[in-house]
């Protein structure tokens, strides 16, 4: 990453994010890559609340708001209005939240990639619906608190793996990151810039709000869930070509779960029946990479 | 009904359309945390008996800026070509880096800055105080001598240095064997000191009359005559005529008056002389026993030299000491008693008994006798308390109202003889007694208070004289504290060396030279606990952008206007050097 890249930035002080927002980092990182020509589009999220009340955006891009589920659809308008004035250059990104991404936006989503429109779409993705009061989501993990599972009622259903659905429909490009990584989040997001097609990128911001964590820690968790392979780094070129980007050794759960508020009422064997799981998906998605599994 | 109009661009644009930037709200009132740039002290410069700034010579050294390290490790020792080579590094020992994979090879580092510096023959561009009126006489010219001399030097003082011997170093230069102490290093370092304005007349032995009688010329004189007479073994036969005394025989080789030695040699004692001694012994072609009264791991001597004298085949015998020397047929007969543990004398060592008749009798050709040396006149030593003294962790301080005021210095007071130690004694020395000429007795201790690397008994010079270092915290940065994730393991540099076989054959130095990209890749592994080296972190993480790049020395300020208190670039800053702290709600600016 050229160093001018680096030192732009995008987005201005004074946003509303809460203190040590991942998803605020999230966007600082992507824009810094993206360049300035890049329009984006914001379902409801967050972000939609991040950005700025009217008339003020916190954004030095033009930003459309638009409706919950819409993103994937006003996205492919856009870029076909774009391509009508015959701007090729502008990015178009949509940039949603795991609610609008995993749930209420799935289906635009979907048929947007399906049809192979040329934009990107970005979730920057915090495990819940934390705008409106940290609901669970079909992205919350598997042992989460939140104000729909609470107390004993913790989510005890798995994390939709929105990368590999998003794989099955076989676009160019498709790819993790994390807020701890920002060389790897932004050489990612350039890639997808200089690609066509559907590009959809995973990013994992923390939310030190809804997951009842120190403010300062929320980049330490983000590469913790990295490191202990909860959120694995990685790409995938055509729905075929994986490529692994980091691989980490020997780091275990259980410390990704202790420093979190939404995770305490976990047993040792709700951990361990936990790292199970983990290792599982990790090993699976070793054997799409056709990595050799390892001896464990 | 009107025609239908064409629509597009005559009708406005019904979507409200933001104007202004977020940048209006001063999102710093949210805050009850605030972030704040603040170094600290590294485990290292803390544990240097000299005060050296280490964190920061590495990260310049890491940086390729050799001459800036090597003047930065010359601001607190003027011996680093010296003491890269003979100091024992306590430093190692407290790297935080060791409970990461292995620590940095800091004596290595400060070894290969003097060799640079020597190389390319850097002039040090420490600058002088203004001159002052006091002159100050130093007595002796090793180590301490030569490193009060030289910060007096520094510090605008006129310094005369009298040393006894035809050539100065003292125990550097007499006790210290070729094998691990070059003699154009030395010859180096004191050249610098002399060239600095330091006076030093050889060849003059100073008596007490010297002060006594309000003759002198002199406002203070320095005592760091060392320990140049050994210790009597305090049995029969030990006067015996050929029976030598250790450091007689180290001078002994440097004036070039030993010639093979054939047989075999016992040498009796624990230290760095007796090894240095066994060492030479072993290269002047004698199989060399050493005696040592307790264990190895009670040796005062340092534990690498004792491995490397063990590589080169002397034999240690521990828990014997003797009891008799006789002579026969030129020949000496020595009388070993076996000792037996019993317990353990404070921190290290442990207490030991004779295990009542388990006697032995060794026959050796040469006999060595090392347990330790003393001021060779009583005078040397500092008188028990008086009115006027001061006590200070690495000197003894004597005013007196119509004499010279008298600072004891270097091994006549110290703990842990070690040359690291007899420059933090020069340098005590110098500074106590600019405080004592500006601000009287009384002020000395508190204001070398002020100047402690972390909790002392280090004292730095640069903090004395209001540099950027003063500006640290004395906290000392633990392996906790750092931000661990942003480093890669990588294991300790290897010193190359000469190999066993290869060091018998003259007294040429052991450890070989590094080159400069070992060193950096060395210097890189430093965490530089406590210190700022631009890595960027705390600007890259900010969620608010409110860390901006700017022209301070530190090269960028935290904008508290939008600053929310999260706290991330504390934490993400690998080397502890900010700080996060409650906001003081009085606090408007």
């Amino acid at each position: 990453m050229q160093l001018d890249n680096l030192n732009r930035e995008h987005m201005c002080s004074g946003h509303v994010g809460c203190p040590g927002c991942g998803a605020a980092l999230a966007m600082r990182f992507l824009l810094k890559a993206l360049g300035n020509k890049t329009i984006m589009i914001i379902p409801a999220c967050c972000w939609s609340i991040i950005a700025g009340p009217y008339p003020q955006s916190t954004l030095k891009i033009p930003v459309l708001h638009s409706a919950f589920e819409t993103g994937g659809a006003v996205a492919s308008g856009v870029r076909a209005a774009h391509d009508i004035k015959g701007d090729t250059e502008t990015t178009v990104v949509t940039w949603a939240g795991d609610g609008g991404t995993f749930d209420i936006g799935f289906q635009a989503l979907s048929g947007a990639v399906e049809r192979n429109e040329n934009f990107i779409y970005v979730c920057y993705d915090n495990e819940a619906y934390m705008n409106t009061g940290v609901q669970r989501s079909s992205s919350t993990p598997y042992g989460a608190w939140t104000t729909t599972t609470p107390g004993q009622h913790w989510k005890r259903l798995r994390k939709k793996n929105i990368v590999e659905a998003l794989v099955a429909h076989r676009i160019p490009y498709a790819a993790t990151a994390s807020i701890a990584f920002p060389e790897d989040l932004m050489r990612k997001a350039k890639k997808a810039k200089d690609m066509a097609g559907s590009r959809f990128i995973h990013i994992f911001s923390s939310c030190p709000t809804g997951w009842g964590m120190p403010s300062e820690m929320s980049v330490k968790i983000a590469r913790m869930a990295v490191q202990t392979t909860i959120f694995p780094l990685y790409e995938v070129e055509d729905g075929l070509r994986y490529t692994i980007n980091y691989t980490p050794k020997g780091y275990l759960v259980n410390e990704y779960f202790r420093l979190q508020g939404r995770f305490k009422h976990l047993t040792e064997e709700d951990l361990e029946s936990i790292q199970e799981m983990v290792d599982e998906d990790w090993n699976l998605l070793l054997r799409k990479a056709g990595v050799a599994l390892e001896t464990s | 009904m009107a025609a239908q109009q064409t629509p597009t661009n005559r009708t406005p644009l019904l979507i409200p359309c933001s104007y202004l930037t977020t940048e209006g709200n001063k999102t710093g009132s949210w805050r009850f945390l605030r972030p704040r740039y603040e170094e600290k002290t590294s485990p290292c410069s803390a544990a240097c008996p000299a005060g050296e700034d280490i964190g920061r010579v590495e990260m310049l050294t890491a940086q390729g800026s050799f001459k800036e390290a090597w003047e930065t490790v010359m601001m607190e020792n003027p011996f680093p070509g010296v003491c890269g080579r003979v100091c024992y590094h306590p430093c190692e020992q407290q790297c935080n880096r060791k409970e990461f994979d292995e620590p940095v090879a800091i004596h290595s580092l400060e070894r290969f800055l003097a060799d640079t510096a020597s190389r390319y023959e850097l002039q040090l561009s420490l600058q002088k105080l203004e001159s002052k009126k006091q002159k100050i006489a130093i007595v002796g010219s090793g180590p301490s001598g030569l490193a009060a001399g030289y910060f007096l030097t520094l510090l605008g003082y006129q310094a005369d240095i009298f040393e006894a011997l035809p050539e100065p170093g003292g125990v550097l230069r007499w006790g210290i064997p070729l094998y691990r102490l070059p003699l154009s290093i030395l010859n180096r370092e004191i050249a610098q000191i002399r060239e600095l304005g330091v006076q030093i007349h050889c060849g003059k032995s100073i008596s007490q009359e010297f002060w006594r009688g309000g003759k002198s010329e002199y406002d203070a004189i320095f005592l760091g005559c060392g320990h140049s007479r050994s210790v009597p073994l305090k049995i029969s036969g030990e006067d015996l005529a050929g029976v030598k005394d250790g450091l007689q025989f180290l001078a002994d080789i440097r004036r070039g008056e030993v010639s093979a030695l054939d047989g075999t040699a016992a040498v009796i004692g624990g230290g760095n002389t007796a090894v240095d001694t066994a060492r030479s012994a072993a290269r002047f072609g004698a199989k060399v026993i050493l005696i040592y009264r307790r264990r190895r791991q009670d040796m005062p001597a340092f534990a690498e030299e004792v491995e490397m004298a063990l590589e080169e085949g002397v034999e240690l015998w521990e828990l014997q000491t003797p009891v008799n020397i006789a002579a026969q047929d030129g020949d000496f007969v020595v009388t070993l008693q076996h000792m037996h543990v019993i317990g353990k004398d404070g921190q290290r060592k442990a207490r030991v008994k004779p295990d009542s008749n388990k006697k032995k009798k060794i026959r050796v050709q040469h006999l060595f006798k090392a347990v330790g040396t003393e001021a060779s006149e009583t005078w040397y030593e500092p008188p028990k308390k008086t009115r006027g003294m001061l006590r200070l962790s690495n000197c003894v301080l004597l005013h007196k109202s119509r004499e010279p005021t008298l600072v004891y210095g270097g091994d006549l007071v110290a703990d842990i003889k070690s040359v690291a130690h007899a420059v933090a004694s020069g340098k005590q020395a110098a500074i106590a007694l600019d405080i004592l000429f500006h601000e009287g007795l009384d002020a000395v201790r508190p204001r070398l208070q002020s100047c402690l690397v972390a909790e002392g008994p280090s004292i730095s010079w640069e903090t004395y004289i209001g540099g950027p270092r003063s500006l640290r915290n004395q906290r000392v940065v633990r392996y906790s504290d750092l931000n661990t994730d942003y480093f890669q393991f990588a294991p300790m540099m290897i010193q190359p060396r000469l190999l066993p076989e290869e060091r018998f054959q003259s007294f040429a130095e052991i450890n070989l030279k590094i080159g400069a990209s070992l060193a950096i890749r060395e210097a890189e592994r430093c965490f530089n606990c406590g210190l700022c080296n631009q890595c960027d972190n705390c600007q890259l993480f900010c969620p608010e952008i409110a860390v901006t790049r700017d022209n301070n020395p530190r090269g960028r300020h935290i904008n508290y206007d939008y600053c929310k208190g999260c706290g991330l670039c504390v934490v993400e800053c690998p080397r502890n050097a900010m700080i996060l702290e409650e906001e003081l709600l009085c606090d408007t600016s």
